[in-house]
């Protein structure tokens, strides 16, 4: 004779039990539930790992837009998409000059999702450029790089080199015409410097033209050499955000005799981390996710025929971030290919050093720092002139024609 | 906060799905379908009936060069080595004879045909789309492709005639007076002893036209040649290859394969066939870009419209104004019938292509 209602019970135990297993999981993993109160917030960053390198709480002025427009985030956040699309890419790849090529043209044509993981690749690779170039003037036009923040401009600085290196590396692996003679370009640069110049190209290329050796250097320096050094500094720099005290506030502003500028400051409101932050840093997210894909899907990443080392094309332009230098060079080969390159990075590592006033700190362009912010400017429109000119002025040759000027020869 | 987070989580949703429907249309797939019905409907044996039903739809490819080179013509072009669909329209239409001369397994496709042969779309695929590859070899254009291999001597006369005629008249004309083919000839105009690798034949023949609407401030003259000098020398310069495009035509060192085709050629009378040809290409339905077909398909290089283009032949941005749709159709077709002595080149369209250009044109006014 069965017990029917110890057998229910049995059942009604079971199932009770089974319906806790989620909220027990979550649990575990959390511990404890949706952080409500203020201290369970602060709690809610401090003891989870992702978040932990958030301060606890932040000014109410730092998550306003137009303070950072979130813009180092955007650069981590492509700095992760690249490496999740690259993944993918490199179960494809082959960086051998017989294979490479085609396997593009697999991933174009024939792979599942191929096309839309190439194309997202190129185009985050291409937004990281701009966005840490961005990222690194909002830094300067806010006087964050300000001690205490010396090295972690300094850390910066060498982030804007490894996103350079990275996309010039990766510029040659499709092996395509614009592939190689773009690195053909861009390593010639290299050999202008003096003494070292050719030597250095030839290490960088292993041997004296692009081929095969040059092919697999790349691709090592792109696949792991690069990104394993640059995902070590880029912890290291958000890492320093919160040691070096947060984002740069006015409120650390002082005067010549040290004392806080002016009125005693209202102190600004703050805000727990949990939840707004985190949801801003979310919101971030979906939005670069969505203008990124849509741009994947809607334009493709450039390709031309397969690399043919007897005939260059005309004119044979570097990635589009060195053609400033490439114009540069098409006036004196020592200032383009050394020089200038030298003196900005000079300039960009001795700058927290030299400028060390306490003053505008957190605040755009201001006026207490109106020679620096020139001095700064005028660098900057002489890099974008010049590399507009590179991109959009210069034809066969390296002659001059406007950009709607038919160039003479084939097209 | 939320509403937003709500709105771009709805929007990368929405992209995602995009994502999926995107690599989900895939253009050779209803040609595979219909070619998987007409198998079956066409077999003869209940042997082949089970083997048309059992066939997957899948890309297809073919390994050639100890697997390094790949070609994925025959996703599209399934038919090319059954008998029973003679007398389907393209792509399901069963290859001429010399497949069985020149075996798939040993020279693929592109060898013969040009064309791109990793892609699987028409425009890629036959070298229209916008990546830069060589347009499909066509008519009588593939003579090229016939004398990289045999030369003139072992084949037909016909086989090779536009060459060896191209030759003469490239001889006769004087052109080595300023170019230089092979070592021979003039310093003047470019070297085009490996022209045939890096232009195309349609950019050749708007070149040979007239030049300074290819290359701007050209000074090579323009002479008056007929349109079947113009092809013919066309062809010729076509066979100007580099080492690298020549070694591709080398003849492999495979074991030569006689093949079989596939038993049971259906005895099915004309009225059948044409009824299955019908019904066929009422199924198969693919729409070109008319747009996307007249800048990759090569119409751009002599015709200008708006502000960019050619200028070898005349401007189209209000063409719809002089020409209407059927005119433009039958113009496609067989430009010598429209325009006799003219020199717009034979284009070697399909059908469905024609009436996309003509859709494009006839809005141009």
């Amino acid at each position: 004779m069965i017990d029917i209602a110890a057998v229910y019970k049995k059942v009604t135990h079971a199932s009770e039990r089974a319906a806790e297993l989620p909220a027990r999981f979550y649990r575990s993993v959390f511990r404890g539930g949706y952080p409500a109160t203020v201290r369970q917030q602060l709690g809610a960053v401090v003891n989870n790992l992702v978040l932990h390198v958030h301060p606890t709480r932040v000014y109410h002025r730092s998550i306003k837009t137009q303070t950072t427009f979130g813009l180092g985030l955007i650069c981590f956040y492509l700095f992760i998409i690249e490496w999740i699309t690259g993944i993918f890419l490199m179960f494809y790849y082959e960086p051998s000059t017989g294979a490479a090529y085609g396997r593009i043209l697999d991933l174009n044509y024939a792979i599942t999702f191929g096309r839309v993981m190439r194309n997202s690749h190129r185009w985050a690779a291409e937004a990281m450029v701009v966005g840490v170039a961005l990222h690194m003037c909002r830094v300067f036009y806010t006087g964050a790089y300000k001690p205490p923040r010396e090295f972690n401009w300094v850390l910066g600085v060498s982030l804007l080199v490894l996103t350079l290196a990275l996309s010039f590396t990766g510029y040659l692996l499709p092996w395509d015409q614009l592939s190689f003679w773009a690195v053909t370009v861009g390593t010639n640069i290299v050999s202008y410097a003096p003494v070292l110049g050719p030597k250095l190209r030839y290490v960088l290329l292993g041997g004296e033209t692009v081929g095969s050796d040059a092919l697999l250097r790349f691709y090592t320096l792109h696949v792991i050499a690069v990104p394993a050094v640059t995902a070590l500094i880029v912890n290291y720099h958000i890492w320093r955000v919160i040691k070096d005290g947060g984002l740069a506030h006015p409120s650390e502003n002082r005067g010549a005799d040290g004392e806080p500028v002016g009125q005693p400051q209202k102190s600004d409101s703050v805000v727990t981390t949990f939840p707004k932050v985190v949801y801003l840093e979310l919101l971030v997210f979906l939005v670069l996710m969505v203008g990124l894909l849509a741009a994947s899907l809607l334009f493709n990443a450039p390709l031309e025929e397969e690399a043919n080392p007897l005939t260059p094309s005309n004119p044979s332009k570097a990635p589009w971030y060195f053609l400033g230098l490439q114009e540069l060079v098409g006036y004196s080969a020592f200032w383009g290919g050394v020089g200038v390159p030298t003196v900005l990075m000079i300039y960009l590592l001795v700058l927290p050093y030299v400028d060390r006033r306490p003053a505008g700190i957190g605040v755009w362009f201001a006026r207490e720092r109106v020679v620096m912010i020139g001095i700064w400017t005028l660098i900057l429109i002489g890099i974008l002139a010049t590399t507009a000119l590179g991109i959009y002025f210069r034809g066969p040759n390296w002659n001059f024609y406007w950009p709607w000027e038919n160039w003479p020869g084939p097209h | 906060m939320e509403r937003w987070l709500g709105i771009f989580g709805v929007a990368l949703t929405l992209v995602l799905g995009w994502t999926l429907w995107d690599a989900s249309q895939q253009e050779w797939e209803p040609y595979q379908e219909a070619y998987y019905r007409e198998a079956v409907r066409l077999a003869q044996k209940g042997s082949q009936k089970e083997w048309a039903s059992n066939l997957r739809t899948e890309i297809r490819q073919l390994q050639l060069n100890g697997h390094t080179s790949v070609e994925r013509c025959v996703t599209c072009h399934l038919g090319y080595d059954n008998p029973a669909f003679q007398n389907f329209a393209a792509p399901l239409r069963t290859h001429s004879a010399l497949l069985k001369s020149h075996p798939e397994e040993r020279f693929g496709c592109v060898a013969c045909h040009g064309g791109e042969g990793r892609a699987v779309t028409t425009l890629e695929a036959h070298g229209q789309g916008a990546v830069a590859a060589k347009p499909l070899l066509r008519g009588k254009y593939m003579q090229a492709a016939c004398y990289n291999c045999h030369g003139a001597n072992t084949l037909p006369p016909e086989a090779t005639a536009g060459v060896v005629r191209g030759r003469q008249l490239v001889n006769g004309y004087f052109c080595l007076a300023c170019h230089k083919i092979n070592g021979e000839g003039g310093e003047e105009g470019p070297d085009l002893s490996i022209v045939g690798s890096h232009r195309t034949w349609v950019w050749i023949y708007a070149h040979t036209v007239r030049p300074q609407g290819v290359v701007s401030g050209s000074t090579m003259p323009v002479f008056s040649l007929s349109r079947e000098e113009i092809e013919d020398i066309t062809i010729y310069l076509m066979t100007l290859l580099d080492n690298r495009d020549r070694l591709r035509y080398l003849p492999l060192m495979a074991k030569r394969v006689v093949r079989e085709p596939p038993a049971g050629a259906p005895a099915a009378t004309q009225q059948r066939e044409a009824r299955a040809q019908r019904a066929v290409e009422s199924r198969v339905e693919f729409r070109y870009d008319g747009k996307r077909l007249f800048n990759g398909a090569g119409c751009n290089i002599c015709h200008t419209v708006d502000i960019t283009g050619g200028e070898v032949g005349p401007a189209l941005t209000y063409i719809a104004r002089k020409r209407n749709a059927e005119n433009l159709e039958r113009l496609l077709k067989d430009p010598d019938e429209i325009n006799p002595g003219g020199k717009m080149p034979q284009l070697y369209l399909n059908e469905l292509q024609v009436r996309s250009l003509v859709g494009y044109l006839s809005v141009l006014k």
